[in-house]
């Protein structure tokens, strides 16, 4: 695990160079075991910054997620860079956006963190429900530790690790300025073990499946806000000429919105779970992102967020693609 | 399925111009007979064809959609049709993973000069629909208040 002195010296080091205007981070949350990110402006802000197995959120975001307004007459646009520590997973968000041209390298300045994996929140609060005093979360070898309200309590990695680090290919970021703690090697694959099993049920009983999932939706459109890769200015969401979904919540709009929402994925989605994580209904978002990612990797032989130097993949294409689907 | 037999889908084609289009034109100067569940819908080239085009017809009503345009190579943009393939392929794996049944989604190239395969196809997407019936997943519903 990251030591956490050397991260602050880092992370002071970084904030009080002059071409950095921000640096996102990790602090502590208010109860629980939560952490939040944190907006680090300047070296006197950097003492609370942490990285714990708490630490589930995916900053990549915020870097896309942040408004940009029209700047004054007379004044120049602050073109300083934007420092952020990135998990394995978080990183492939960056790489992403980049090959999407959403801004260019030397805009970003990344702190790289090798990551054993982080917990599901969920499954910690399912086991050790209402901690209201901040408690902490280590990861030991396979074990996490907890300690909370005097009580220390190990638990094995397994029981509470979130799903996506059970598949993680890339637990060491795949772009970085520099990392602050040593490469962690591959220690886990995927094979889409959950999404071929939904693809062999009949018709029918996928859409029942889906219709169950998609019914629960209350459209507070979270799960796009919280995406890192779901940085259109104009959603498609939100247009009403032409309005492509009516904002009612029915099982008709309602799949409409996720197909499109997993749509504008297909070929980006870099499997963080973020949507999933803040999902307040639980709908299995990963599962609809997971079978383009499948699909993506079985036809086209392409993996998003690995390479900067990829085009995006529905831009490009190759004269022998599959069409064996061809009337 | 036996009590679908009377039924008669509703397909929404999307026909490029150039192409399919002139196709259908051929199948319809020849005096050639093909079902008349189709419902054209004219776009420059398929790769004009968006997704969301595909959902937006299954949402409003169509039991059907098939997307249509030239062979790979003969496109008139030069490339618009394989962007369309890649496109589709994904979005027809993906209603199959959702639960509407493949046939309902279809793709094919016909040229200008195919006006009986034009007459095939439409064959094949009809029969392929009617087997599965009507398409009652995600029909946008009227609401009785």
């Amino acid at each position: 695990m990251v030591d956490v002195n050397k991260l602050r010296e880092k992370a002071k080091e970084v904030v009080s160079r002059d071409d950095v205007r921000l640096l996102i981070g990790y602090r502590p949350g208010t109860y629980g075991f939560r952490a939040r990110p944190a907006f680090v402006l300047g070296p006197d802000e950097v003492d609370e910054l942490i990285f714990t197995p708490a630490c589930v959120n995916n900053l990549a975001s915020y870097i896309t997620l942040e408004e940009k307004l029209p700047v004054p007459r007379g004044e120049e646009p602050d073109l300083r860079k934007v420092a952020v520590m990135v998990k394995g997973c978080d990183s492939r968000a960056l790489v992403q956006q980049m090959e999407e041209k959403a801004y260019d390298r030397d805009r970003i300045l990344v702190l790289g963190i090798p990551c054993k994996g982080v917990v599901d929140m969920a499954k910690v609060e399912a086991r050790f429900p209402n901690v209201l005093e901040r408690g902490e979360i280590a990861l030991e070898g396979d074990k996490f530790v907890l300690s909370f309200d005097g009580t220390r309590e190990e638990v094995a990695r397994e029981e509470l690790v979130a799903d996506k680090c059970l598949r993680c290919r890339y637990p060491t970021p795949l772009v970085y300025d520099e990392l602050l703690d040593e490469a962690v090697e591959r220690f886990a694959d995927d094979d889409y073990s959950d999404v071929s099993e939904l693809e062999k049920r009949s018709a029918a009983d996928k859409w029942a499946y889906w219709e169950e999932k998609f019914s629960r939706c209350i459209r507070c459109y979270s799960c796009r806000n919280v995406c890192p890769m779901c940085y259109c200015e104009d959603c498609v969401l939100d247009r009403l000429q032409p309005q492509w979904m009516r904002r009612s919540v029915d099982i008709s709009e309602n799949t409409a919105y996720h197909i499109s929402r997993a749509y504008h994925l297909a070929g980006r989605c870099i499997q963080c779970g973020e949507c999933q994580r803040v999902c307040p209904v639980d709908i299995p978002l990963m599962e609809l992102n997971r079978k383009f990612y499948k699909d993506v990797e079985e036809l086209y032989d392409y993996e998003p967020g690995t390479s900067v130097e990829n085009p995006p993949l529905l831009s490009t294409f190759k004269v022998d693609d599959r069409e064996d689907f061809i009337l | 399925m036996a009590e679908n037999s009377d039924f008669e889908p509703n397909i929404v084609a999307f026909l490029c111009n150039w192409c399919s289009y002139a196709g259908a034109d051929l199948a319809g100067t020849s005096r050639i007979q093909y079902p008349s569940n189709v419902r054209v819908i004219r776009v420059m080239c398929s790769g004009r064809v968006n997704p969301l085009f595909v959902m937006n017809a299954l949402q409003q009503g169509a039991d059907g959609v098939l997307i249509s345009g030239c062979h790979p190579g003969d496109c008139h943009y030069m490339q618009g049709n394989y962007y369309a393939r890649r496109r589709f392929n994904l979005m027809r794996n993906f209603l199959e993973y959702l639960g509407v049944e493949p046939q309902r989604v279809r793709m094919s190239w016909v040229s200008a000069s195919e006006g009986a395969k034009w007459k095939e196809v439409i064959e094949e997407v009809v029969n392929g629909v009617k087997e599965v019936g009507p398409m009652d997943q995600f029909k946008r519903r009227q609401l009785n208040w």
